[in-house]
């Protein structure tokens, strides 16, 4: 089973991102539990080059780097369950 | 023409009527298809993210996630620059496929100033909270709109937890309006005070006023001032100034001791040129002659000696009938005599053994030092006096 890898890109720590950054949590330790996940957050403001490399238009946005496809959600990411369904999680089991 | 070349037709037309709404819209509008990619971007939304329409058309913007109707999202320019924006969301069809329609509206400025006087607010806020004196701010109705941590402290310590009576939407005019009790005596001269000042014919108002608790008499110095700015009212504050009087009484009864003992040595004097035997008599005073600075050890074991007949007093609560404490002064009072001590090594005495006993006392038991200190150290020094005159102490 491949690692889910979320990066987060925030515009330093309000209260939004703060309340964005819990909802993932949640997300990743209740709804994703028994999946290998990895929670990347980035600043913005401290981490410029990271923003340009991956061309980041605005904040929060959360990416979904694998498993893929890709997904990237920009926007109030307040709810665990909605996010799941956008990003399409959890992945698929293969059969076995 | 067939149907699929209609529809094709029919989806043009729409999609041209949309661009040509969005593209005078003075909101930044963006058109994202089903990966967030970018595929049209009015002038505004250009001019929002800094960048040209083309340098965004194809990029991945990112797929509108909402919660409510309106969410806050921050646009990035290239130069490191953050926007504050609000934004909307519509699903609608562009060019036959599923899409998204993004709103965004700068709310920048607004966001900075609301940041900013949330600031200044709580700069304002700390200030008054780290203040001692309970402070209120009432608007030009009276009613309370502010108060501070000490004016909360207070109100919970004297029973009102909820703060119903003098806390946030109290009306304070009314308080005194329908005051009763210690100092409701007061309270319409105060509410004229406070409307003065209110209406401008006051700088500022003050008062001052006593409030006993069960325990002991306290007291408040009360001030309003009007509030500056664009709102009338009035800032209200309550000192306690218990300390301050205190230290005034004290002062003024120190002063009275030093005149009474400043006549008892005069006797004293008298006594020693009529006499004229030789005998044991005080030092002539000057300034550079007290037992402190002579005998600074026998000053000390006296000022201890004194101290311990000034607990003794208190608790007999009365000298006259405390004779176990009468023989005690008069052996000081010998002791005394044998160190030629004049009247200000007795007032040196009393002040010292008053500072070390009412360290850590309680205001009541600071009074109690002040009152009977007083009679103790005056009639120690009519037993000092009897020493001189007659050789002893009886």
């Amino acid at each position: 089973m491949s690692t889910i890898v979320l990066q987060l890109f925030i515009a330093g720590r309000t209260p939004r991102t703060e309340h964005a950054i819990a909802t993932l949590q949640v997300l990743i330790v209740e709804r994703l539990a028994g999946y290998p996940c990895e929670l990347v957050i980035v600043d913005v403001l401290t981490d410029p080059q990271q923003a340009e490399e991956r061309q980041i238009f605005a904040t929060p946005t959360l990416i979904k780097e694998s498993p893929l496809p890709q997904r990237r959600i920009i926007g109030d990411l307040a709810d665990a369950d909605g996010l799941l369904t956008a990003l399409g999680l959890p992945p698929a089991r293969l059969p076995s | 023409m067939d149907s699929a070349d209609n529809q094709l037709v029919a989806f043009s037309d729409a999609d041209a009527r949309l661009q040509a709404v969005v593209n005078v819209s003075l909101e930044g509008v963006l058109i994202v298809d089903g990966d967030g990619r970018v595929r049209f971007v009015n002038p505004v939304a250009a001019a929002l993210l800094h960048r040209r329409a083309e340098d965004l058309i194809g990029r991945i913007f990112g797929l509108p996630f909402m919660v409510g109707e309106v969410a806050e999202i921050g646009l990035l320019r290239p130069s490191g620059n953050l926007l504050i924006t609000e934004m909307r969301t519509a699903a609608i069809t562009w060019h036959g496929e599923p899409a998204q329609l993004i709103v965004l509206r700068d709310v920048t400025k607004q966001r900075r100033a609301e940041e900013a006087l949330r600031d200044a607010e709580g700069f304002s806020r700390t200030i008054l909270n780290s203040l001692a004196q309970r402070i209120a701010v009432l608007d030009d109705q009276g009613v309370v709109v502010m108060v501070n941590d000490a004016w909360h402290q207070f109100a919970v310590a004297h029973g009102d937890e909820q703060l119903r009576k003098t806390g946030v939407g109290v009306n304070y005019f009314d308080v005194c309006l329908t005051a009763t009790g210690v100092g409701s005596q007061y309270a319409p001269g105060v509410l004229q005070g406070m409307r003065d000042v209110l209406n401008g014919e006051l700088p500022f108002f003050d008062h001052e006023y006593s409030a006993d608790s069960p325990d002991e008499e306290r007291w408040f110095h009360m001030r309003a001032v009007p509030l500056h700015g664009q709102r009338r009212g009035l800032v209200i504050s309550h000192t306690d100034i218990t300390d301050q009087r205190r230290h005034g009484w004290a002062v003024a009864e120190a002063n009275a001791l030093r005149e009474q003992l400043q006549a008892r040595e005069r006797e004293l004097l008298a006594v020693s040129t009529i006499s004229g035997t030789g005998r044991s008599v005080a030092r002539t005073q000057r300034a550079e002659s007290v037992l402190r600075v002579d005998s600074p050890a026998i000053f000390l074991d006296c000022v201890e000696q004194y101290s311990a007949l000034l607990d003794a007093a208190i608790e007999a609560r009365s000298f006259d009938t405390a004779p176990n404490i009468q023989v005690s002064a008069r052996a000081l009072a010998v002791r005394l005599g044998e160190q030629h001590a004049v009247a200000r090594d007795v007032v040196e005495i009393h002040l010292a053994a008053l500072r070390s006993r009412s360290i850590d006392a309680s205001p009541s038991r600071q009074q109690a030092y002040l009152e009977d200190g007083r009679v103790l150290a005056l009639q120690l020094m009519g037993y000092l006096v009897t020493y001189y005159r007659d050789g002893v102490v009886v």
